[in-house]
């Protein structure tokens, strides 16, 4: 009703040039990722990649799984190969493309299922507490207390290694962070009196939960979101680079670079493009989540970090 | 101090069986059950009923579970499913020589990135800042076994100065010298990715002591800035180091693995996923719980290190009983 009669009220007012509200958290958000550098290049870079995932069938020279034995090992820049075959004669760019496509799913997937179920177990325990929190904290306990490669391999190797069941597994293994993060924030929000007063308007718990403290506790949980995909395409990598991970008619570049293992004293150069790719990708995401971090903190100015220490350094006089 | 101590090892216990508990149900939960998984292959629906009995599989799972705790307990992990060898026989070995690798990549990387983290703090946004930062962003985003292959490219085939893998040389066994030639491939690898980690921490601590207003006074009293630095600040600083090493020995286990495997180290990771492809479940409960037990102490010994060097640290809910 008040917010009604604000509307009015400054709608009426003479036009001093207040029409023009100042911009929201994620419009200031933007702007300061757009003049980072790092965290542009980031998000070319990274597009390039889905873009090149996405049309992996129509730019890839040839098909990925065919082997040719007449001209394995072949060296980059031979004719109809740019980046030359492996030991089976299977073209190497195709691999590296299509690859793209299982890393970047897995990727993103990942992200997506650990950050909803550590939302979901953050976001009860810390609005509910007493023992759904004791439980639930239990339970995160003793999640960080297994090494994550060891769950993942131990799991794996007890249900088969599909890709759909990569991706549950590595989101079981990664949820806990943005559970604590979650739950922390929600242990602060729900002290708010505009939960009191929705509370005191009927609103359910599951309202107040996901209507209003979930938008509220938003910007930590994308930058971690962002931050996992990184975490997630190495982990896959890692797994598939084991063996538990993808299976040979699918490729993804930890699969690769195993290939490139067993046959580096004959082409050095295989081990490099996958390894290449993964490294490549991954910096490109945690620029953008860094990017993105740095843009939704408001201590955080438009104007570099490096610049303002130095400008510190010459006003004090003491040099330090 | 005494009841922050017993309470801190009461809740390491607890986790610990919790731990037992989940891998425990984890191989039940498995397609098939246990008795798919713990019995040979291709017998007659009568055998594999003999066989499930002889092994207990056909009692409840809680009882499994109390008679495979209580074999544990009395350190009996139970057998290889091929050839029925004692799990511990090739479980320990393994357990030292993943402590060699592990404890020399420790020692290493922090004998560098500590100082490295505090000199950088001390001169932000310098040149050796800037390159401690490159070489984090490198070292989260860099796959670490792809990292030991290309140094092995390079190293041991191209220009053939170190071992390619293995700990020992064929026929120098316990031969300290080739030991650590060896060693050197595998620590650099692991190094990488800690230095990232460790001196980023050291320098984020040592930054905030140095804003606290005790470093000002000492400062403002004429201290030399070598000494405010190494008598003043240095000290706390250090604490809150020693919580995140007991925080990421998860990550640091994880990756000795992942080393092994490249490096074909004979430690614990490498047994585990060969015994992950040949699906030796006694052996990979055993690790799992080993892993674990590592990770617990490490976290608890960390805590107690804290409240012991740390006095502000409030332990236990009452506080005034402790120090």
């Amino acid at each position: 009703m008040s917010s009604a009669a604000l509307e009015k009220t400054s709608g009426t007012a003479p036009n001093l040039g207040m029409e023009k509200r100042p911009d929201g958290p994620w419009k200031t958000a933007w702007k300061k990722f757009r003049i980072n550098p790092f965290a542009v290049a980031g998000l070319v870079i990274l597009a390039i990649f889905v873009v090149a995932a996405i049309c992996a069938k129509w730019i890839s020279p040839h098909d990925p799984t065919r082997i040719d034995m007449m001209f394995p090992n072949l060296p980059a820049g031979s004719k109809g190969h740019p980046l030359g075959t492996d030991e089976l004669g299977r073209d190497i760019l195709s691999r590296l493309l299509y690859s793209s496509r299982i890393s970047l799913t897995v990727g993103f997937a990942v992200a997506i299922v650990s950050v909803f179920i550590g939302t979901l177990v953050g976001a009860f325990a810390g609005y509910f507490g007493g023992w759904v929190d004791t439980i639930s904290m239990r339970f995160v306990d003793v999640m960080n207390s297994i090494p994550t490669l060891f769950l993942n391999i131990l799991i794996l190797a007890i249900f088969g290694s599909k890709m759909s069941y990569m991706i549950l597994v590595l989101a079981f293994t990664s949820w806990m962070g943005v559970a604590r993060l979650v739950r922390g924030t929600y242990l602060q929000l729900r002290e708010m009196q505009y939960v009191e007063a929705a509370k005191a308007t009927g609103v359910s718990n599951l309202g107040i939960i996901f209507r209003h403290l979930l938008r509220n506790a938003s910007a930590p949980i994308i930058v971690t979101a962002t931050l996992m995909v990184g975490g997630a395409i190495l982990s896959e990598s890692a797994l598939s680079y084991l063996g538990l991970g993808v299976q040979t008619p699918d490729t993804s570049w930890g699969l690769m670079l195993s290939n490139a293992q067993e046959f580096m004293l004959t082409d050095p150069m295989q081990a490099v493009y996958p390894g290449l790719c993964i490294l490549i990708v991954v910096l490109a995401v945690n620029f953008i989540g860094d990017g993105i971090r740095d843009g939704l903190d408001p201590r955080k100015t438009t104007i570099p970090q490096r610049r303002l220490a130095a400008w510190r350094k010459k006003f004090s006089k003491s040099g330090i | 101090m005494t009841e922050y101590l017993i309470r801190r090892i009461l809740q390491s216990v607890l986790v610990l069986f919790l731990i037992s508990i989940l891998t425990f149900l984890m191989i039940h939960a498995a397609p098939g059950g246990p008795t798919q998984i713990f019995l040979a292959p291709g017998l007659s629906p009568e055998a594999a009923q003999i066989q499930a009995h002889n092994l207990g599989l056909d009692r409840p799972v809680p009882v499994q579970y109390a008679v495979w705790l209580g074999n544990l307990m009395q350190g009996d992990l139970g057998h290889t499913f091929k050839n029925h060898i004692p799990v511990g026989d090739i479980l320990w070995p393994t357990v030292k020589n993943t402590m060699v690798l592990m404890g020399a990549a420790w020692l290493f990387s922090l004998l560098i990135a500590v100082p490295w983290g505090i000199y950088n703090s001390t001169s932000e946004y310098g040149l050796s800042d800037q390159t401690a930062s490159f070489v984090s962003y490198i070292g989260f985003a860099m796959p670490t076994f792809w990292f030991g292959i290309i140094l092995q490219e390079y190293f041991s085939l191209k220009l053939d100065w170190l071992p390619l893998s293995d700990m020992y040389t064929m026929g120098k066994e316990g031969n300290l010298g080739d030991l650590f030639m060896h060693l050197i491939l595998p620590v650099s690898v692991l190094t990488l990715g800690f230095l990232a980690a460790y001196s980023k921490y050291s320098r984020a601590s040592m930054l905030e002591v140095l804003s606290q207003d005790y470093i000002r006074t000492a400062r403002a009293k004429g201290l030399k800035e070598r000494r405010v630095i190494f008598r003043h600040a240095l000290r706390n600083a250090l604490i809150p180091i020693i919580t995140i090493l007991g925080l990421d020995l998860p990550i640091l286990v994880s990756g000795a693995a992942l080393t092994e495997r490249v490096f074909n180290w004979p430690g614990m990771g490498r047994l585990f996923v060969d015994m992950a492809v040949a699906r030796e479940y006694s052996v990979l409960m055993s690790i799992t719980l080993v892993v674990s037990v590592i990770v617990v102490l490490g976290n608890l010994i960390a805590d107690i290190l804290y409240a012991i060097v740390d006095p502000r640290v409030q332990l236990g809910s009452k506080g005034g009983s402790s120090t």
